[in-house]
């Protein structure tokens, strides 16, 4: 496990090699192979009572809401309901004695595999409240509580709290980091303006990035999460590539040539920027060695290229082109070698994106005059359409563990974000506040 | 959270090394594993990608217009992440939502009341703009007319610098949509050249579906929306 450990932290998106590698280094490596099959078998998972440790009496109800949520969106879970199961669990307190050890028996009977509990109190200390936070796990394979958590913290890390020990089952079980702490960077509406915000996976502690009073557009993670790359236009004729630092607010400007300067994004090993621009002519797709600044032409012919994804491995990048007449996704070596076309069906194919696990890319297909998401696996044979209904659905973006994509949709009006299911099952509506948002970008793992 | 120190230029190489090892065990599906690679030496700082095959385009090292990129390559893994313990110690958590200052340093603040203003001289000029079809960056007929019309107050005041402003419905997706309006804008400069308006007084730029003069969801509001704009140019 330790090895597999190790070679997924190297590797980052490497996952299914650091599986395959692991496989056949390890037996342990089966649970997190078996967790990106479709077929993967979820680990039922029952969450007690979170126990009011003294406190307000949101709190824990608050903690319990946000770590169940978590464990569902997770998808390595099965969310059982324990009192619609029978089981009682008010006499599980600190996990120890009888009226626990009778508890477990109930649970390990009706084959829930995981039971988690925990208590949450808040005091005054000084001036400003203090929280404290602790969360157990019974695993009845084991028949032991194989452990727990404490946090403290301010009231405003609540939320986090309940996120992290999320992360916390999610790699327990499948090595994986867990996406409950990952963020959402996005576009609002703000009056005529348009700016960068973050929010939580989940939606909640929005922040603004940005207050330009102008158009900062489309943003992007960078691989280590600690910059927003994105279009920005400088004045009312000059659009610019800039970057902003998210732990200092410093922002500056990395490409401006002129013309169009869009869809940037960051190779999987920082190394390189692929964006498109039309400073020669019309858009095309450039790659910058950020260390050297080489830029190197990617693609030449006379129609627009634009929106560039890196494959996981940095070695293919998949993007749009209307060289056929409408827009179509082609595929390239990084090196703007060896293209070729990707989609043939429908008249309408942009925004592509790679999954973090290298076997899916989801773009915008256009059916019966309506925007929705597609994926399609990159050798071409498999497609399979995920969102229907009325509504522009606009860029999608990966959760970092693949299982998931953020995108924005007027299915209800105004453009929202949503979450969706790889699947297309679970679609979650993120976003109620404002006329306008757009554009989210999925961080990397925390 | 936890923030890594930035990493030494020895473990930064290290991590290039493992990054070409794992693309190499990729491209050769012998899974050997790791110990192959751990036995390669620390590699040179020039990369395979940029070295193989053939550049279409050509390098260009001497491009002006390019800043400067902080290190954004991942430098560590496990998110931070400690796993269960069985008597577990106290994890304090800092605020996740700390930030600078937001940036309000830029001047594009002051760019919609500039834009209002050369909206309001252009049409005190009786400047008209160009409207289009969906998904079409095609001049019509009565584009065309208006682009004509345009053209003869262009001549009359050979003095005045236009731009071009290519814009769309809310259709389709955001970055396709810069393309598009792109395409719009430059048609409509295009046909004023043909009218005898001379390039180097018509300037273009794309807002793609960004600034919509219209948000109703309905065709009526769509087809203000696919416009190129004509406007008087004011300042840079």
């Amino acid at each position: 496990m330790t090895r597999v450990k190790l070679i997924s932290a190297w590797f980052g998106g490497l996952l299914l090699i650091a599986a395959a590698v692991g496989i056949l280094e390890s037996g342990a490596a089966d649970v997190f192979l078996e967790a990106t099959r479709p077929d993967f078998q979820k680990i039922s998972l029952g969450v007690a009572e979170i126990e009011n440790a003294g406190g307000p009496n949101w709190l824990a109800g608050r903690i319990e809401e946000i770590l169940k949520n978590d464990v569902r969106r997770s998808l390595v879970f099965d969310l059982v309901d324990l009192p619609g199961l029978g089981i009682q669990t008010s006499g599980i307190r600190n996990g120890k004695g009888a009226g626990s050890k009778a508890v477990f028996k109930q649970a390990a009977e009706k084959g829930v595999s995981v039971l988690v509990w925990g208590t949450v109190g808040m005091k005054e200390a000084g001036e400003q409240a203090d929280v404290s936070m602790e969360g157990f796990v019974y695993d009845s394979g084991s028949d032991e509580v194989v452990g727990g958590k404490r946090y403290a913290g301010s009231p405003s890390v609540v939320r986090q709290m309940a996120h992290r020990f999320a992360d916390e089952l999610v790699f327990r079980y499948t090595g994986e980091p867990g996406i409950a702490r990952t963020k959402i960077a996005y576009v609002a509406q703000q009056g005529t303006a348009r700016e960068l915000f973050v929010m939580d996976y989940d939606g909640y502690d929005t922040r603004q990035l940005t207050a330009d009073g102008f158009l900062d557009l489309m943003p992007q993670w960078s691989p280590d999460r600690r910059f927003l790359i994105f279009t920005a236009y400088r004045n009312r004729n000059t659009q610019d590539i800039d970057m902003i630092e998210l732990a200092t607010g410093k922002r500056w400007t990395v490409i401006s040539f002129g013309g169009l300067n869009i869809t940037p994004t960051l190779s999987p090993d920082g190394n390189f920027l692929a964006f498109a621009s039309s400073y020669e002519g019309n858009s095309e797709i450039y790659r910058l060695d950020t260390r050297t600044k080489a830029i190197q032409r990617l693609t030449v012919n006379p129609s627009g290229d634009l929106s560039p994804s890196w494959s996981p491995n940095g070695r293919e990048l998949v993007f749009v082109s209307d060289r056929g007449g409408g827009p179509q996704l082609f595929l390239m070596s990084s090196d703007g070698s060896n293209v070729r076309r990707l989609t043939f069906e429908g008249d309408y194919n942009a925004a592509p994106v790679w999954s973090p696990r290298g076997n899916w890319i989801a773009y915008v297909c256009r059916t019966h005059r309506e925007y929705k998401l597609c994926i399609i696996s990159p050798d071409g044979q498999k497609r399979t359409q995920l969102t229907t209904g009325p509504g522009v659905d606009d860029s999608p973006s990966w959760s970092p563990d693949g299982r998931h994509l953020a995108f924005s949709s007027t299915a209800d009006g105004k453009s929202q974000i949503y979450m969706i299911d790889a699947d297309g099952k679970g679609k979650e509506r993120l976003t109620f506040q404002g006329t306008h948002n757009s554009a989210p970008s999925w961080s990397p793992a925390w | 959270m936890v923030e890594m120190a930035n990493l030494g230029k020895g473990e930064r190489h290290m991590n290039r090394t493992l990054w070409t090892c794992g693309s190499v065990l990729a491209m050769s599906i012998v899974l050997i594993g790791m110990p192959g690679c751990s036995k390669k030496s620390v590699q040179s700082g020039g990369d395979s990608q940029s070295t193989q095959g053939a550049a279409k385009g050509g390098t260009d090292s001497s491009k002006s217009g390019v800043g400067n990129f902080p290190d954004t390559g991942v430098q560590s893994g496990g998110g931070g992440l400690r796993g269960l313990d069985k008597n577990p110690s106290e994890e304090r958590l800092g605020s996740g939502t700390t930030q600078g200052k937001m940036d309000s340093s830029s001047s594009a603040g002051r760019q919609m009341e500039e834009i209002r203003a050369e909206q309001a001289a252009s049409a005190a000029a009786g400047l008209r703009d160009v409207f289009f079809s969906y998904d079409s960056w095609v001049i019509s007929e009565e584009g065309r007319q208006s682009l004509s019309h345009d053209a003869e107050w262009m001549k009359s005041n050979p003095n005045a610098l236009i731009k071009v402003e290519g814009h769309c419905d809310e259709r389709g997706t955001v970055a396709y949509n810069f393309v598009l309006g792109e395409k719009r804008a430059k048609a409509a400069r295009n046909y004023l050249v043909e009218l005898g308006v001379a390039a180097n007084r018509l300037s273009v730029v794309s807002y793609g579906k960004e600034r919509p003069s219209c948000n109703e969801h309905a065709e009526s509001c769509y087809q203000q929306n696919r416009r190129g704009r004509i406007l008087i140019k004011s300042g840079k």
